[in-house]
């Protein structure tokens, strides 16, 4: 792999992206190449990881166990790609398994390789804090909107899908993540309003009816009596008299 | 005669909240200063004294008294400011002008007048005698539910009628009849008020419904309350809890009151 095509790959990786040139060349002189044969694991899942790979040649597919235990397979990843920068920092354990889809070739960078490195060069330590800062403020914000609307959701307001402009973007960074997280979020809001809105719907009208035919006979059975033809001239009367009164101040 | 106002407060079924309306929008008009008097024409089934604090050991003379020719009409008034300090609420009341003119609670009495009847013309007569001799600015007149002579004539001598009813088709059915009657007996003015309404409905949206059915104003929507219920006739809720939903909606419709000219 030449030193352009290793800068240019790690360079994808949010990690290494702030890293000078030189420094990303000797990282890649520091790999060691390893070929796999079709179907070959690479890492599985729960194996603690110690290395970063980098794909110079054939595919992978990052798959994990479904509810059944059988082989799911969440992702495909090929040339030019970066697996498992993570494990480099905090050797967790790897959170899916990546087996080789094609005959493929890797670079592995060991964790020890990247120690190495960072010994001799603290500069590069702190732009690798940056990066986790810029990375962390990036979260951060988004978490505070999630917070921010969920909490206006609860209380049921919904006027913020409106304003709010998602952008979706083709590439797999984490600006793309994040606005794939955003119309997730925004297309679970506006079905919930909807539901909601159907719902309002069928309960808050309540269908008045009366029956005109009744309603014409029970007058009529009321108003039919000398009591009432006598109240309602005596009630005349009291108006008259009363606005005369009026009048009169 | 005066110039005060006969404000008749009518459902045409039973449980709308009729006698709990009446007294504190009575309470309310009193509250702003006005003279208020209030008549209990349900002689059937009186309740209204209750909310005032009145007990049969407190009630002197009756309406029941009063349409048997045994006394005056004015003999039956009691004087609600001078006697309102037993409850929270109520003793907001002190020192203001209402009367209430109670309904008898004895059981002969009740039947006695069921059986005998009475003049309507004679109750009549003590309304407007009230009226000029207290020099009322309202008299509200809590009615018997249906539509009965007493009612209608109530109706009949009303400035201004209020219909209660509750969001439901039995009431809105018997609303229908009374807002004919009403129409047809020429109240100057006619107003609805629904009570006991479910949070399910929009309030605004069942106000318009019921105004355009009826091509009458509806002057609140009143929500149903758990704590009216718990309150049971005890105190005058609006005084009491002046901040509750019910309250507000409550003095609403006493602003319509206050507004008819």
């Amino acid at each position: 792999m030449s030193d352009e095509t290793i800068i240019s790959q790690l360079k994808k990786s949010f990690l290494f992206r702030g890293l000078p040139n030189e420094a990303l060349i000797e990282l890649g002189r520091k790999a060691t190449r390893r070929g796999l044969a079709k179907d070959e694991v690479l890492m599985r899942k729960g194996d603690v990881g110690d290395s970063l790979f980098m794909i110079s040649k054939g595919w992978f597919k990052i798959v994990t166990e479904d509810a059944r235990g059988g082989e799911l397979v969440i992702n495909q990843t090929g040339p030019g790609e970066t697996i498992g920068e993570m494990a480099l920092l905090d050797r967790a354990p790897r959170s899916a398994t990546a087996i080789a889809s094609s005959e493929a070739e890797v670079l592995e960078l060991k964790q020890d390789a990247f120690y190495e490195i960072l010994n001799q060069r603290p500069d590069l330590a702190l732009e690798l804090i940056r990066s986790f800062s810029s990375r962390l403020r990036f979260s951060t914000t988004y978490i505070q909107k999630a917070i921010e609307w969920s909490q206006k959701i609860s209380a049921g307001d919904y006027s913020f899908i409106e304003n709010t402009l998602t952008v979706s973007r083709a590439e797999g960074t984490d600006e793309d993540k994040a606005s794939q997280l955003l119309s997730a979020f925004f297309q679970m809001v506006r079905n919930v309003k909807d539901r909601e809105d159907q719902l309002k719907q069928q309960v808050e009208r309540l269908i008045l009816q009366i029956d005109e035919a009744r309603r014409k006979q029970e007058f009529e059975e009321i108003t039919s009596t000398d009591f009432y033809a006598d109240l309602k001239e005596q009630a005349k009367k009291l108006r008259a008299q009363r606005a005369a009164q009026q009048d009169q101040k | 005669m005066s110039n005060g106002k006969i404000v008749s407060i009518h459902s045409f079924r039973g449980g709308t909240g009729k006698s709990n309306t009446t007294a504190n929008l009575a309470a309310q008009v009193a509250l702003a200063g006005k003279r208020v008097g209030v008549v209990d024409t349900d002689i059937q089934s009186p309740g209204i004294h209750v909310l005032f604090g009145l007990d049969e050991n407190k009630m002197g003379k009756t309406l029941n008294d009063f349409l048997h020719g045994k006394c005056s009409i004015r003999e039956v008034a009691f004087n609600i400011g001078e006697n309102a300090a037993d409850a929270e609420g109520r003793a907001k009341l002190a020192g203001k002008d209402l009367w209430l003119f109670p309904s008898s609670i004895r059981g002969r009495e009740i039947s006695q007048i069921i059986r005998e009847g009475y003049d309507v013309n004679r109750l009549n007569e003590g309304f407007q005698t009230v009226l000029k001799e207290l020099n009322l600015d309202y008299l509200f007149i809590d009615t018997h539910p249906g539509l009965n002579e007493e009612t209608l004539l109530s109706i009949a001598i009303s400035d201004v009628l209020i219909i209660i009813l509750r969001p439901d088709n039995q009431d809105l059915q018997g609303t229908a009849v009374t807002v004919d009657i009403a129409r047809s007996l020429d109240v100057p003015h006619l107003v609805l008020m629904v009570n006991k309404a479910v949070p399910k409905y929009d309030f605004n949206d069942l106000q318009k419904q019921i105004a355009d059915t009826f091509q009458a104003p509806v002057a609140g929507v009143l929500p149903l309350s758990f704590d009216l219920a718990d309150n049971a006739s005890r105190d005058l809720f609006s005084l009491r809890y002046p901040d509750h939903d019910w309250s507000k909606a409550l003095r609403g419709v006493t602003d319509v009151v206050l507004g008819v000219r």
